[in-house]
């Protein structure tokens, strides 16, 4: 890494840490101020006081907020509002695992299906195979990831009806089924890109070569042709990691997965506003560091690009 | 396409574009058929035969909201029609759903729900997006820098944590409400397009030449920089309408959407999805119309930005 990557990678972190402050900031306001008082008292309104009492809602804004501050700045996140007792930073981290083990999954399915749908397209470009692989792309990023999720589910159930249930969490072999719902749609779009980008390569006069060479047709389409083609296909990879994140709230909520995406859609239907805006900062801060991660990706990939 | 500068090299080759049967008449290498930009984009636009297919699939949908809005097969509220399991019938071509009710009648009202966010969401988003992308690209400065900042904010947080706020904040599904949020979290990428064509419609000489005549900052941009930025925009706002039709059904699919009687399509994914065991049916209907309607957007989108595009011209 050199002295300009890693001057360039610590202004965006200090910027990932300002977006993430900003974004709890605003988000434990508007909560506060505008949303109302989380605890139901038409039914209890002597638990609603000490429940009220216990976190501080009756405190001034301004003293809750300083409260939030000093407890983010350690580290804490502070606590549920529904489920008593359950701290919200441990919540976050046991959930993240479970998201980061199916969102790899996912991206492995994104890169592996993509280039291999994107690669075959254009090695037989305007061949029925191209046409139908391109169809399937136009499929993939009109398809909702509900919808192919709910298909995924009944094809499952009349393929494979001795599998286990493919909804649920914790044997491995849950895990494909998820992984490929969330990650296929972002396959469809890496295939457009590479298909795009390998029909450029092919065209060049260094891959010319390397046939006039008789070099076998695999070494020249993988070694020559798409370690170039694949350069302008990275910059997905900060949208993409966004992507999957958002994604897999919908799909971590159909099969049942306890990550963050499941906990986010509870958090906000059960009123729970402790995890709500714990949520959001750890959103805002996971997203932030992911694009970062992509972006210092780019000059080890790419010895054009340095950060200056 | 519609004047021909003399002397410059290469224009009168690619020249005849003319439809079939004027071929013969005309020398095009010396004056091209006169015809507007929107004439000779709508022309390419009815070539492209999966975005026409795309038009009538919308245009259905419109006509079944309409209809909905009159008369749906049977009332929305009418319970105890039959069984989920029951097959597909003359009574009930679609089935029954799992409250023992029309699916049928719930898929037209539903379209209705599809094109008000949809259009109303474009309209909205449209609207906001040019007037800051013209305020930013046009006056530049400090309402540019103020209005970039918010869009780099913007970009930084994913779409769904703002829908979501908004919604949890306002604890009031209403179509009013969702399509809010989506225009809140969409207008920005509009606004960008906006601008950067702004920016390069500014310093052309026809807006010189109507400052130079006196006029007022507002005119130029209604009147000589929007019309100028119109076909982007147009692309632009037409693929606003699936994203939107998209963001809704995932709304109601998580259980954010409208309130019950309201039936949003992703609602009905989601029914269908708790009843997979009694019955497909339920799930795959509103499934397969979602999806066709939205791949008939995005064709159209498609085919438009191919006929409104200069850069592809033929």
């Amino acid at each position: 890494m050199s002295r300009g990557t890693a001057i360039y990678g610590a202004k965006r972190f200090v910027l990932v840490l300002v977006t993430a402050l900003i974004v709890s900031s605003v988000t434990f306001l508007l909560v506060h101020a505008l949303a109302g008082n989380p605890f139901t008292c038409e039914r209890n309104p002597a638990g609603c006081a000490h429940e009220a009492l216990v976190h501080g809602l009756d405190d001034p804004l301004i003293v809750q907020y300083r409260t939030f501050m000093w407890n983010l700045l350690h580290g804490d996140l502070g606590t549920s509002y529904v489920n008593q007792g359950v701290t919200v930073t441990p919540l976050l981290i046991r959930e993240a695992g479970n998201s980061l083990i199916l969102g790899l999954c996912a991206i492995l399915v994104t890169v592996i299906v993509g280039l291999i749908v994107g690669v075959t397209a254009a090695v037989k470009q305007n061949s029925w195979i191209d046409y139908s692989l391109t169809s399937f792309v136009v499929f993939g990023y009109s398809v909702p990831s509900f919808v192919l999720a709910t298909f995924a589910i009944i094809i499952t159930a009349i393929l494979l009806p001795n599998w286990s249930n493919s909804i649920g969490w914790g044997s491995p072999e849950q895990l494909p089924i998820p992984a490929i719902a969330l990650g296929l749609p972002y396959a469809a779009v890496v295939a457009r890109l590479v298909r795009a980008s390998m029909l450029d390569v092919i065209r060049q006069d260094y891959v010319r070569t390397a046939w006039a060479k008789g070099l076998s047709s695999r070494v020249v389409i993988i070694r020559h042709a798409l370690r170039n083609a694949l350069i302008p296909v990275i910059t997905i990879g900060g949208p993409l990691v966004t992507g999957i994140i958002t994604g897999s709230v919908v799909i971590e909520t159909i099969f049942g997965v306890p990550g963050l995406g499941k906990e986010f859609v509870n958090s906000i239907l059960n009123r729970d506003y402790g995890i709500v805006v714990g949520l959001y900062t750890f959103y805002a801060m996971l997203v932030g560091l992911a694009n970062l991660g992509v972006d210092l990706l780019y000059p080890v990939l790419d010895p054009r690009i340095r950060y200056a | 396409m519609t004047t021909i500068t003399p002397g410059t090299p290469g224009v009168n080759v690619g020249a005849p574009a003319a439809p079939s049967g004027t071929q013969d008449a005309t020398d095009y290498s010396i004056a091209p058929e006169q015809v507007s930009l929107w004439q000779d984009a709508w022309r390419r636009f009815r070539r492209n035969k999966l975005a026409l297919a795309g038009m009538g699939v919308f245009g259905l949908v419109v006509v079944t909201a309409i209809v909905s809005i009159f008369w749906t097969p049977y009332s929305l509220f009418q319970e105890g029609l039959g069984d989920i399991t029951d097959p597909a019938s003359w009574a009930h071509p679609l089935g029954i759903d799992g409250h023992t009710r029309d699916v049928l009648s719930f898929l037209m009202k539903g379209a209705q729900i599809v094109i008000e966010v949809g259009v109303l969401t474009a309209a909205l988003t449209s609207l906001v997006g040019i007037a800051a992308g013209l305020a930013a690209g046009f006056f530049r400065g400090w309402v540019d820098s103020l209005i970039s900042g918010i869009t780099y904010i913007g970009y930084g947080i994913p779409n769904l944590l703002i829908a979501f706020l908004i919604l949890f904040i306002t604890n009031r599904p209403s179509i009013f409400n969702v399509i809010i949020a989506l225009s809140v979290t969409s207008w920005m990428d509009m606004a960008r397009l906006v601008r950067g064509q702004t920016l390069a419609l500014r310093e052309r000489e026809f807006v010189e030449a109507a400052r130079a005549t006196g006029t007022k900052d507002f005119a130029i941009m209604a009147r000589h920089v929007l019309p100028n930025a119109l076909g982007p925009i147009i692309v632009q706002a037409t693929f606003l309408i699936p994203q939107a039709i998209l963001f809704e059904a995932f709304l109601s699919f998580l259980g954010f959407g409208l309130p019950s009687p309201d039936p949003s399509w992703g609602a009905m994914v989601a029914d269908g999805l708790n009843d997979r065991f009694l019955a497909y049916h339920t799930m795959i209907v509103p499934s397969v119309a979602l999806l066709v309607t939205l791949m008939a957007v995005n064709f159209i989108g498609d085919g438009l930005r191919d006929a409104l595009d200069p850069r592809l011209k033929r």
